[in-house]
């Protein structure tokens, strides 16, 4: 097994508070992993730091050998990094097809020149219009490409960024709260598309609360407080370490 | 009938000033309040062209293009790292330091005299002089204006303008560069804006600083806002509207020095009235709104 993401002592502060204090740890390919730990341990923030969208305060992250150092969120997410958003980043006022049809990556399209010229432009579209029907077919939402973003539930909205992951065809897909506040049949649905991935080759790197979740699918966990990693193992070992007991309880 | 031709051929000029913001406001969502300077910029470039080196007048409205395009570069790379409100000020900041210049670098610009005896344009040796003529060539160049606004926004560069407008960083985790976006839609909504100004200069034959304020940039803003951000269609009814509406209050018998303020309090009205009642204009899909 090799690592596709490892982090080393990453520190990071917001105005002398500490929110990750020298964690380090490591994320292998080809499998779940799941972030645990109570509010405020700096889970969000360590994502927000290996995408790009805060600056560290000292350590390192590296991505299949590349190190990240300076680099802007949109260059981060072309390297292959898929993400989710707690509070749910989407576009509500644009169609479902629409949304996942930004995630595809290097569109000529997207170019000045090339989206006046209008040159294999509409091939190009045609192409990614098939590719976006069959990625919603994947995660659920066949019938739904027409709708508008905010016309679906919570938990469709979840599997529509899903969607947008698959699009840009990140290997790493960093989900932060995935179960978070959806029904069970949708939860279901979305942990078995995680396995799903996995088995297809994707790495998944999850922040979740709900523990039954965390257990059902995660193949590795790792546990934080107050900025630091606490423990790491199965998730079956993991539970029963006295010191995540401790961090839980307290 | 000339009358009637000079207020289509100024409705012309205006939609393409409104539907070039509309690219960089309605769709991109960077509120600008610097698009007069932009015009003027396009307009003392072909005029100054026109006057000292008798520049053709195709090459004078590509160079103005072109001009304008390079300044709004440097004007949006620093403005850009700014978000909302303040982006707004950088762009007052640099409307002011526009007017600026034009009113007092009378050596180059004639100050508040302005440069007057522009020539009328020649295209291919036809002289341009009626106003029949002036309104042929004004409405072309705003058909391919709308067109090449159009076309952006209808392909995924302009699907990418949608996300950030909606959501920068929902654009930015999916990979897209927001400031290259950004930089290359002011770039080009300044240079078209640059474009109907070498027309307006061309047509008046006479430009002076008075014509590219801030109360102007406003009064294009609200072309946008009032037919629609984000619609194409809409920036123009927004310029035919703001256009002849204050004209039409020349038949109602108003003095043309009550007239002139009359204007001001119209467009000013129509703004507050549409912010309330209808944020998205009459065939906008956007509002401005807070994030």
């Amino acid at each position: 097994m090799t690592a596709i993401l490892e982090i080393h002592n990453l520190r990071k502060t917001f105005d002398g508070v500490s929110a990750l204090d020298g964690t380090s740890l490591s994320v292998e390919e080809r499998r779940i992993v799941s972030l645990i730990g109570p509010n405020g341990a700096g889970k969000t923030t360590l994502f927000n730091l290996v995408c790009g969208f805060l600056p560290s305060d000292g350590g390192s992250i590296i991505f299949r050998g590349v190190s990240f150092a300076g680099m802007k969120p949109h260059h981060i997410a072309g390297l292959g990094i898929g993400r989710t958003f707690q509070d749910l980043r989407l576009l509500r006022k644009v169609t479902v097809l629409d949304n996942v049809m930004l995630a595809f990556q290097h569109q000529a399209g997207e170019g000045v020149l090339r989206a006046l010229a209008g040159w294999k432009t509409p091939r190009e579209e045609r192409a990614n219009i098939q590719e976006a029907r069959g990625l919603l077919e994947f995660v659920g939402l066949q019938g739904k490409a027409q709708d508008l973003a905010e016309a679906l539930s919570y938990g469709q909205q979840k599997l529509l960024t899903l969607a947008c992951c698959l699009a840009m065809n990140a290997e790493l897909l960093l989900l932060d709260e995935p179960v978070a506040g959806i029904d069970p049949d949708t939860s279901q649905r979305i942990l078995h598309l995680l396995r799903e991935l996995r088995d297809e080759g994707k790495t998944i790197f999850l922040i979740e609360h709900n523990m039954e979740a965390v257990r059902a699918v995660s193949d590795f966990v790792v546990v934080m407080d107050e900025g630091r990693k606490i423990a790491e193992g199965t998730p079956e070992a993991v539970m029963q370490e006295p010191a995540v007991l401790e961090a839980y309880l307290t | 009938m000339d009358y009637l031709l000079h207020v289509l051929i100024l409705i012309a000029i205006y939609s393409i000033l409104s539907v070039s913001l509309n690219l960089i406001s309605g769709y991109a969502g960077l509120l600008s309040v610097a698009h007069a300077a932009l015009f003027g910029v396009g307009a003392y470039i072909a005029a100054l062209l026109a006057l000292h080196f008798h520049a053709n007048f195709l090459v004078g409205i590509l160079c103005a293009a072109i001009g304008a395009g390079l300044i709004s570069l440097v004007v949006a790379a620093p403005s850009l790292r700014i978000h909302d409100d303040y982006f707004v000020l950088a762009t007052f900041a640099f409307q002011v330091i526009a007017f600026g210049v034009m009113n007092n670098w009378i050596g180059l610009t004639g100050g508040p005299m302005g440069l007057p005896g522009i020539p009328q344009p020649t295209i291919f040796g036809v002289v341009i002089s009626s106003h029949a003529q002036f309104l042929v060539l004004a409405a072309g160049f705003a058909v391919i204006a709308a067109l090449l606004v159009r076309r952006l926004v209808r392909s995924p560069f302009g699907r990418v303008l949608k996300a950030i407008r909606e959501d920068e960083v929902f654009a930015q985790s999916l990979g897209k560069n927001v400031m290259l976006y950004k930089l290359q839609v002011f770039a080009i909504g300044g240079g078209l804006a640059a474009v109907a100004g070498a027309l307006y200069a061309h047509y008046i034959t006479f430009i002076d600083p008075s014509s590219f304020t801030v109360t102007e940039s406003i009064f294009i803003l609200a072309m946008v806002i009032v037919g629609g951000s984000g619609s194409i269609a809409g920036s123009v009814v927004g310029a035919v509207l703001l256009v002849s509406l204050p004209e039409a209050l020349r038949f109602v018998g108003m003095p043309s020095s009550v007239a002139a303020n009359v204007r001001q309090m119209l467009y000013g009205g129509l703004l507050v009235v549409f912010m309330m009642f209808r944020p998205q204009g009459i065939l906008g899909e956007f509002a401005f709104h807070r994030k």
